[in-house]
């Protein structure tokens, strides 16, 4: 019965992300033709057809790309090339945009997962403690700095770390070094100023998220129980408090992708020259170069829907007190 | 009720508040199409949103508080209780004031010298090299901060106070004019979706789900590329992607109230549905939306920052993020040209942060301490 049930649960949500993948895909595609321009008009901008007849030209590159079919052909064109994994040709590069991702997305990948664990750790930390040490002044010392890091604009804090640390200091360089082998020690102390800079934003978020978690599982019966039983404090926080307040916190850092850390590592990835997707994708804007931006954006979606996906289904293992329905 | 016939009628669109704010919006749309008729600007397009934003403010905002004096007295006894968030508060009058007085006082933010560039701020001084035009050579000279641009110049010689008055001009005008839109178009999502219910409910939460999904910033700088940048289309970017955190909070909270007794009365006494939404539904859910919408306003004052800050701003405004851009290219020569803007980001962010957290405190029933 609660097999049948959780296999049901898991079958209503993949449908259920194929009906928004859908969606998201048939949105880009209307903006993408209500929009002012028509893509001819951009891949006519770059290139040099001073020489030719522009019109001729306009008509090469809209039967190149199909953009003199009807409307509905033109969309399920779309869709199917979008399926198939044939996202276009990035004619600033001059290559596939399926080659362009597979050659950048792993310094985008770098940059985010460090910056999760980096935030994530300490600010789980940073949050159960200031709980426990409630209306103390470290407390308040903490919620501070939450307040602050929340605050503060992540592109600011990275060029004031440029400033501060590769300018005046000259510890750091104040740009990504691409050369590295991906596992050293080099690369991980290129990266040091990015991860602070993405990270701080979501650390402060973390704080909060971690501190009043904790003190909705600290007013609990079971602690009282814990502690009448005479536990060390230790692990009455640890075991009891500690343990029940990650789910719920875990569960807001997988949700929280699409809101900061996406924006978050785009713009870190300009300010440093890190040449992830962020890059590519900010390179392409002022080339008018249309499908990379276009898949950029879809990936980001993609990648946002399958990490909820993902924690919707772990968290029904995680938690057995969840109900498919 | 003392005249009969407008009793009647504004009882069915649930009160005198509504139809005036209908009419008024009726009247704004006949002015628009009249506008876009005649081919001649009667108003810039930000006089629209102005206008549309006074309108919904005042009827559903100030007219409200206004009418339950007593309930606003204690709501401000609740939210005064913050030290913090008042200080929040009178740092936001404070920036208000500069961005209304400002520009009339500090000389024009564009204005180029560049006998006078890379002036650092009073207090001081740098050495820069600078052409001499005698000996046609580079010199280095000391050049102290003067009072005449007190918080210095930039690579250019514009007056940076200038420029960060302008700034907090537009950042002003984007925070509060695309988040009024984004909490409108939000709250009558959510309110719809929860009270129509059935196959709306489920369409419109649908759509929600999928505009989650795109990253809110990428989703922005995608719009901005099509569409090209002008200060009225990032506003209206910003309000039609922003208001899906809005109208689900306000989608639970309807569903919540729906079930409850006076709305269950009012229905078997035979109120029509926009009666019920305008009069019972929406002033119950106006305290969160007061909530979301100032916890929001530091994030989209924020996304307008980033765009001009990649480039992707209104290129005819000078804003925070601008002039940030600026900075980042002149770090080693002109420190403050970075530093100054970021301040003023920052607190006013602050601020708002601050002034939203107590505003939750002190509106929020659960949190009665």
């Amino acid at each position: 019965m609660k097999k049948a049930g959780l296999r049901g649960y898991i079958i209503k949500r993949l449908i259920y992300a194929a009906i928004i993948t859908w969606g998201v895909v048939t949105i880009t595609f209307v903006l993408l033709r209500v929009g002012p321009m028509s893509p001819a008009d951009k891949y006519l901008s770059n290139m040099s057809a001073r020489t030719q007849d522009p019109a001729q030209v306009v008509a090469a590159i809209e039967a190149r790309y199909g953009l003199d079919k009807p409307i509905y052909e033109q969309y399920f064109d779309y869709v199917v090339n979008l399926a198939r994994g044939d996202w276009g040709w990035s004619f600033s590069n001059s290559l596939p945009v399926v080659t362009l991702i597979r050659r950048h997305w792993v310094y985008s990948f770098q940059l985010i997962l460090l910056s999760m664990l980096f935030s994530a750790t300490l600010g789980i930390l940073i949050g159960v403690f200031s709980a426990v040490k409630r209306y103390t002044r470290t407390d308040y010392l903490a919620t501070l700095f939450s307040f602050i890091g929340i605050s503060i604009p992540n592109f600011w804090l990275g060029i004031m770390l440029i400033l501060i640390f590769s300018v005046q200091l000259g510890w750091f360089k104040s740009y990504y070094d691409t050369g590295l082998p991906m596992f050293s020690l080099a690369n991980l102390k290129a990266l040091v100023l990015p991860v602070i800079t993405l990270g701080t934003g979501m650390m402060a978020g973390y704080t909060r998220y971690a501190r009043s978690a904790t003190l909705d599982n600290l007013k609990q019966d079971f602690v009282r129980t814990a502690r009448a039983k005479g536990l060390p404090e230790r692990v009455v926080i640890g075991k009891h408090v500690f343990r029940n307040a990650i789910l719920p916190i875990i569960t807001i850092i997988m949700f929280d992708l699409s809101g900061i850390v996406f924006g978050g590592a785009y713009l870190t990835e300009i300010i440093f020259g890190i040449p992830g997707l962020g890059r590519v994708s900010f390179n392409a804007l002022f080339a008018s170069d249309y499908p990379v931006v276009v898949t950029i954006t879809l990936i980001g979606a993609m990648v946002v829907l399958l990490t909820n996906l993902a924690t919707d289904i772990v968290y029904t293992r995680l938690d057995p007190r969840i109900r498919y329905d | 009720m003392t005249e009969k016939k407008s009793g009647q009628i504004s009882d069915r669109f649930g009160g005198r508040r509504n139809l005036v704010f209908f009419s008024g919006l009726l009247a704004l749309v006949a002015v628009i199409l009249l506008d876009i008729y005649l081919e001649a600007q009667i108003l810039e397009p930000m006089g629209y949103f102005y206008i549309f934003f006074a309108l919904v403010a005042t009827c559903y905002a100030l007219y409200p508080l206004y009418v339950n004096r007593r309930l606003t007295r204690y709501y401000w006894e609740r939210t005064r209780r913050h030290r913090l968030s008042v200080l929040g508060l009178a740092f936001i009058i404070f920036l208000i004031a500069v961005a209304l007085i400002g520009p009339l006082l500090t000389p024009d933010p564009t204005k180029v010298n560049f006998d006078k560039k890379n002036t650092p701020p009073v207090g001081f001084t740098i050495q820069q090299s600078v052409f001499d035009t005698k000996t046609d050579q580079l010199v280095s000279r000391e050049t102290p901060g003067t009072w005449q641009h007190p918080l210095g110049t930039d690579e250019k010689g514009r007056d940076m106070l200038a420029m960060l008055v302008s700034g907090a001009r537009v950042s002003l005008q984007v925070g509060l004019l695309a988040t009024l839109m984004a909490i409108f178009i939000g709250a009558l999502m959510g309110v719809m979706s929860a009270y129509l219910g059935g196959w709306w409910d489920n369409a419109l939460m649908r759509f929600t789900d999928v505009m989650m999904t795109f990253p809110f910033f990428l989703l922005l700088v995608f719009i901005i590329f099509i569409f090209g940048p002008s200060l009225a289309f990032i506003i209206l970017a910003i309000g039609l992607t922003g208001w899906t955190g809005t109208a689900r909070l306000v989608r639970s909270e309807t569903l919540s109230l729906r079930t409850r007794e006076f709305v269950m009365a009012s229905k078997s006494l035979g109120a029509s549905g926009a009666r019920i939404i305008f009069r019972h539904l929406m002033p119950n859910v106006i305290s969160s939306i007061i909530v979301i919408a100032t916890l929001s306003i530091p994030g989209i004052i924020l996304a307008e920052a980033a765009l001009s800050f990649i480039g992707l701003g209104d290129p005819t405004v000078t804003s925070w993020g601008v002039v940030l851009n600026a900075g980042q290219r002149s770090l080693d020569t002109a420190w403050w040209v970075a530093v100054e803007p970021g301040i003023m980001l920052f607190l006013t962010v602050l601020a708002f942060n601050f002034l939203g957290d107590g505003i939750r405190d002190a509106f929020d029933p659960r949190s009665q301490q």
